[in-house]
């Protein structure tokens, strides 16, 4: 109680604070009078009662500020005062605040952005009911293709039964449709699910309601569950679309809700179906089919188990599988399964790109913060005589700790301020970014928790930054104010700090330079890899004509004669070379199977060879520039009826047949999956071989490919291959104008020229490339920056000395050689630290790197020199200076 | 002039609690004069310690102040005892003098043989 008043009365004492030193004074003054007074009664003169009564008082102004200090509270009026004198003093030197204050910024602001990625992606909790119990299921083989397999309906199965830690099994299997609407047709990926997944996987509806139970098994009304994304972009988030039909290639289906905003995994889907969507998910060889692998797998674990236990026991019922189905598991290509945290897997793509930026940010904050401390301990030392006065008058160290302190909290807090609209400017981008990356990345948000790591991240720098400043020792105060308050250098340890700061400067930017140029070269590396095509000026497009739902070989030769026609008209275009139909070159065919070659047969522990699946009209390769290296190209008598035969590419044609002629040999698909395909496993008669073409990406290895005649088989997928002998993306609207005229209702996907295949597949490592180069370009001008600026403050803490020099016959070169010596030496050791640092640095981030060593020397030579350069040239300015000091005036300035 | 004492925490509320309610309502003047000579003058308070501690029993609310003429006619701030003034005033002078029989009685206990 007492205390509670007492608070309030000295609260209520800030705001009645003149009234009260008008009291105060009057009471005091009073005492005085009376005691005065009280001397001269008992016979002291007035002037010797005045002055006894004064001495006995203590000191009245003294007194009235002991009792200022009891009435308000002092410490938040004295803050105020500070905050008032910290702002007047950084208007005083605005270039000293706007220098810290943008550099900072620049450094609060890549951070923030770059936390509030790596947190959306990587660190917040999964949006799922209890989301860290989810764990991924990956099934994968050795070989190209086969790093995630899928699991089939028999091994999910399987693994239900044998696997008790998992508590539920969530399964679906990707898979796509056709979405008509009155605008054409679009592609619908979907997520085709059974009854119990959204409940497994602990997501709830936003509206209507999602996949039951009930909505298994066949002779179900098709339903459909729209994600959130979806939902927002192709409906404008209209709640009134839950209960009513769309369309789509496999008929009506009924919206019956919206899932909340979840990522999805290996890609983000557009909608959720049941499994009655596709008659082919219920039929008896899915169902039955071990090697049918079409299902991705989320468990949750059950409660009280561990992932470790849900480790081993799937491992070993996964063992148990495999010697039970060894015609399932071919024992060269070493099957597994790995259990995956759920989150984990999530950005299992982004993690080391995301790490490696917000490390390279971090570097640039540290590197920016250590020159504002360069910057505040010269200040410091430039106000070393404020400060003696003001410690003269009483200020204690405490006290001038804190108005630094507060002068440094304002800095960071403007360079926040703008760090963190630098942040929201900068967001929008990296989210594109890492959307290729993640599907985690609609989760980015710079929301409470980043803006309190912003706010933590400025404290911590400003409470740095008001403690190296030194202060003296409380009670060597004397001996400051005995020094007269005369400009002071800088003590030697103080001016170790700074130079140590500074090298630490060159040696981080010297990393962060080395990493942009790896990346930069890994970037022009890729450009320039030979795709294996002959030219740029290719246009494709990939029309599904398929419908997966309804499928009979009349429909086939009818899609075939539609591809025909589009074939025809496009090349009848003027301006077009030539046009051919099938597999998009440059583009994974996403369909692969075993192979077997006549006469061959494998070593014990030998993996099956595997090959992709592509088709091509006769026209095809000269379409798409892919050179034939041997036998003939496909020709209008490969069709249905005619000898089957295939051309080959290089990769395989020295896989299978080393040092033979492969033309005239057979091939044949093989494996127990082709029964679920329309594709035949008869022999088929080599008549060509072609050069490889970079299909699995830029970056990726040569993989095994089998061209098939297009006519020959059924048309599955359709692609469009237009070459044109100049500026093919001209083409695009009549090409698509045509295809649409011939099938309206069938959606046109991946319109893309070569080069914009190519520029697909290098743009995430340019732009890796582009954010890391200007965070080295930030912290080469930070770091010059920071080296001039030491090297003028010792030129003008020298000044005397430089005089003394000057005036003993040392003229202005050796002046300017000794202030460059200086710079010199701290440039050297900065460039041995850095390079040593970038040394391990590029270990770290070499599955960034395509086609070049981590320690490429040409870019380390390169970063070196340039930091040279720019640090000498850093240094030349105030070496110039020195050399300039006119030796009288600078004797007489001390 | 006797020795001089350094005033004890707490000690000075108390003394000018007791001041007053022997006094009746008084000034800072009143109050310094009163606690030196009760001390036979080995406490002087300079204004320094006084008025802070006048302003801190103040705004607890054990005394209450007024201006008001002074015996000679001067403008003068003049505290009294508050109710709440009086009950704390009694129970520290309980307090000081169990804490005083406390000490007498440890410093006085003599060296026990056995």
């Amino acid at each position: 109680m007492k205390y509670l008043r007492a608070a309030l009365a000295r609260i209520a004492g800030v705001f009645t604070k003149h009234r009260a030193d008008d009291d105060l004074r009057e009471e005091l003054q009073a005492h005085l009078d009376m005691e005065t007074a009280e001397y001269v009664r008992r016979g002291m003169d007035p002037g010797a009662a005045r002055r006894q009564a004064l001495l006995a008082s203590g000191g009245l102004t003294q007194a009235a500020e002991a009792v200022r200090d009891q009435r308000g509270l002092p410490w938040i009026e004295s803050i105020a005062a500070d905050i008032k004198y910290a702002f007047r003093a950084l208007r005083r030197s605005p270039a000293f605040t706007a220098v810290v204050v943008l550099t900072l910024a620049l450094g609060i602001g890549a951070n923030t952005a770059i936390f509030s990625v790596v947190r959306g992606v990587l660190l917040k909790p999964l949006p799922h009911k209890e989301g860290d119990r989810l764990v991924y299921l990956r099934q994968s083989a050795d070989g190209p293709g086969a790093a995630s397999l899928q699991f089939s309906v028999p091994e999910v199965r399987d693994l239900q039964s044998g696997a008790k830690s998992l508590g539920g099994i969530a399964e679906y299997s990707p898979f796509f449709t056709t979405l008509l609407g009155d605008d054409g047709a679009v592609r619908l990926d979907i997520g085709l699910v059974t009854g119990n997944f959204f409940e497994i996987m602990g997501l709830s509806p936003l509206l209507g309601r999602l996949t039951l139970p009930s909505d298994d098994g066949p002779g179900v009304p098709p339903v459909m569950v729209l994600t959130h994304e979806f939902w927002k972009n192709r409906f404008g988030g209209d709640s009134g679309i839950v209960g009513t039909q769309v369309r789509t290639g496999g008929g009506p289906v009924t919206v019956i809700g919206v899932l909340q905003p979840a990522p999805s995994f290996p890609r983000q889907v557009d909608a959720f179906l049941n499994m009655v969507a596709s008659p082919h998910h219920l039929s008896a060889s899915m169902i039955t089919g071990r090697t049918h692998r079409m299902t991705e797998v989320v468990a949750r674990l059950a409660p009280a188990a561990t992932l470790q236990q849900a480790r081993s026991e799937v491992a070993a019922v996964y063992t148990r599988m495999q010697s039970d189905f060894k015609e399932a598991y071919d024992p060269g290509s070493h099957y597994r399964v790995a259990v995956i945290p759920f989150k984990e897997v999530l950005g299992e793509r982004a993690r080391l790109t995301l790490w490696l930026l917000m490390g390279a940010a971090a570097f640039v904050l540290i590197i920016s913060a250590a020159n504002v401390v360069n910057l505040t301990l010269m200040r410091g030392v430039r106000r070393e005589h404020e400060l003696v006065v003001r410690a003269a008058l009483g200020a204690g160290v405490a006290r001038l700790r804190r108005l630094l302190l507060v002068e440094n909290l304002l800095l960071t807090f403007m360079a926040a301020l703008i760090g963190v609209l630098i942040a929201i400017a900068g967001v929008g981008l990296l989210t594109s970014f890492a959307a290729r990356y993640s599907p985690r990345a609609s989760e980015i948000r710079l929301d409470g928790v980043v803006f309190g790591f912003v706010l933590v991240l400025s404290v911590t720098v400003a409470l740095v930054m008001a403690f190296v400043a030194s202060l003296p020792r409380e009670g060597t105060f004397a001996t400051w104010i005995a020094a007269g308050g005369r400009r002071m250098s800088g003590g030697v340890r103080k001016q170790r700090l700074q130079r140590g700061l500074v090298v630490a400067q060159i040696a981080v930017s010297v990393v962060l330079l080395a990493g942009a140029g790896l990346l930069t070269r890994t970037m022009v590396r890729l450009s320039q890899v030979d795709t294996g095509l002959k030219t740029e000026e290719v246009l494709t497009m990939q029309v599904q004509l398929l419908n997966p739902a309804r499928f009979t070989p009349a429909a086939d030769a009818e899609n075939k004669a539609l591809y025909d026609r589009m074939r025809e008209e496009i090349r009848a275009l003027p301006g077009v070379v030539e046009a051919g139909l099938g597999s998009i070159p440059l583009r994974a065919s996403q369909v692969g199977f075993d192979l077997k070659a006549e006469g061959k047969s494998l070593e014990v522990g030998e993996a099956i060879p595997h090959a992709d699946f592509r088709t091509a009209s006769p026209e095809h390769f000269r379409a798409a520039g892919i050179p034939l290296v041997a036998g003939r190209e496909f020709s209008s008598t490969d069709r249905a009826g005619t000898d089957r035969v295939v051309i080959i590419n290089q990769t395989l044609a020295d896989r299978l047949f080393p040092n033979e002629d492969p033309l005239g040999k057979r091939i044949a698909w093989t494996g127990d999956v082709l029964r679920f395909t329309p594709i035949s496993g008869e022999r088929r008669t080599i008549v060509g071989v072609v050069g490889n073409t970079q299909d699995g990406g830029l970056d990726a290895a040569p993989v095994s490919a089998v061209y098939l005649p297009f006519h020959q088989e059924v048309a599955m997928t359709g692609g469009l291959v237009i070459r044109a002998d100049a500026n093919v993306e001209a083409l695009t609207a009549a090409a698509t104008r045509i295809v649409r005229s011939i099938a309206p209702n069938v959606p046109i996907e991946n319109v893309m020229t070569i080069r914009q295949i190519k520029d697909q597949s290098v743009s995430p490592r340019r732009l890796n490339a582009i954010l890391i180069s200007s965070f080295g370009l930030l912290a080469l001008i930070i770091a010059a920056v920071g080296i001039a600026g030491v090297l003028a403050f010792s030129v003008s803490a020298r000044t005397n000395e430089i005089g003394i020099r000057m005036s003993l016959g040392a003229d202005a070169g050796r002046v300017q050689r000794m202030i460059l010596r200086e710079g010199g030496m701290l440039l050297a050791l900065g460039l041995v630290l850095g390079v040593a640092g970038a040394f391990f640095g590029a270990r770290v981030i070499q599955g960034l790197l395509f086609g070049i060593a981590p320690h490429d020397p040409a870019t380390f030579i390169g970063v070196a020199v340039l930091m040279a350069a720019i640090g000498i040239g850093a240094c030349w300015i105030p070496a110039v200076r020195a050399a300039r000091v006119d030796p009288a005036i600078a004797m007489r300035s001390s | 002039m006797a020795e001089k004492l350094d005033v004890q925490p707490g000690t000075l509320a108390l003394m000018i609690l007791k001041t007053l309610e022997v006094l009746g309502p008084l000034h800072g003047y009143g109050i310094n004069r009163r606690i030196e000579e009760t001390s036979k003058n080995r406490i002087v308070l300079n204004y320094g310690t006084l008025y802070p501690a006048l302003l801190k029993l103040e705004q607890e609310g054990f005394i209450s102040a007024e201006w008001r003429p002074s015996e000679n006619n001067r403008r003068a701030k003049f505290y009294a005892l508050t109710a709440a003034g009086k009950r704390q005033l009694a129970r520290e002078a309980r307090e000081w003098h169990q804490t005083a029989d406390l000490i007498a009685a440890f410093l006085g206990a003599r060296r026990e043989t056995s």
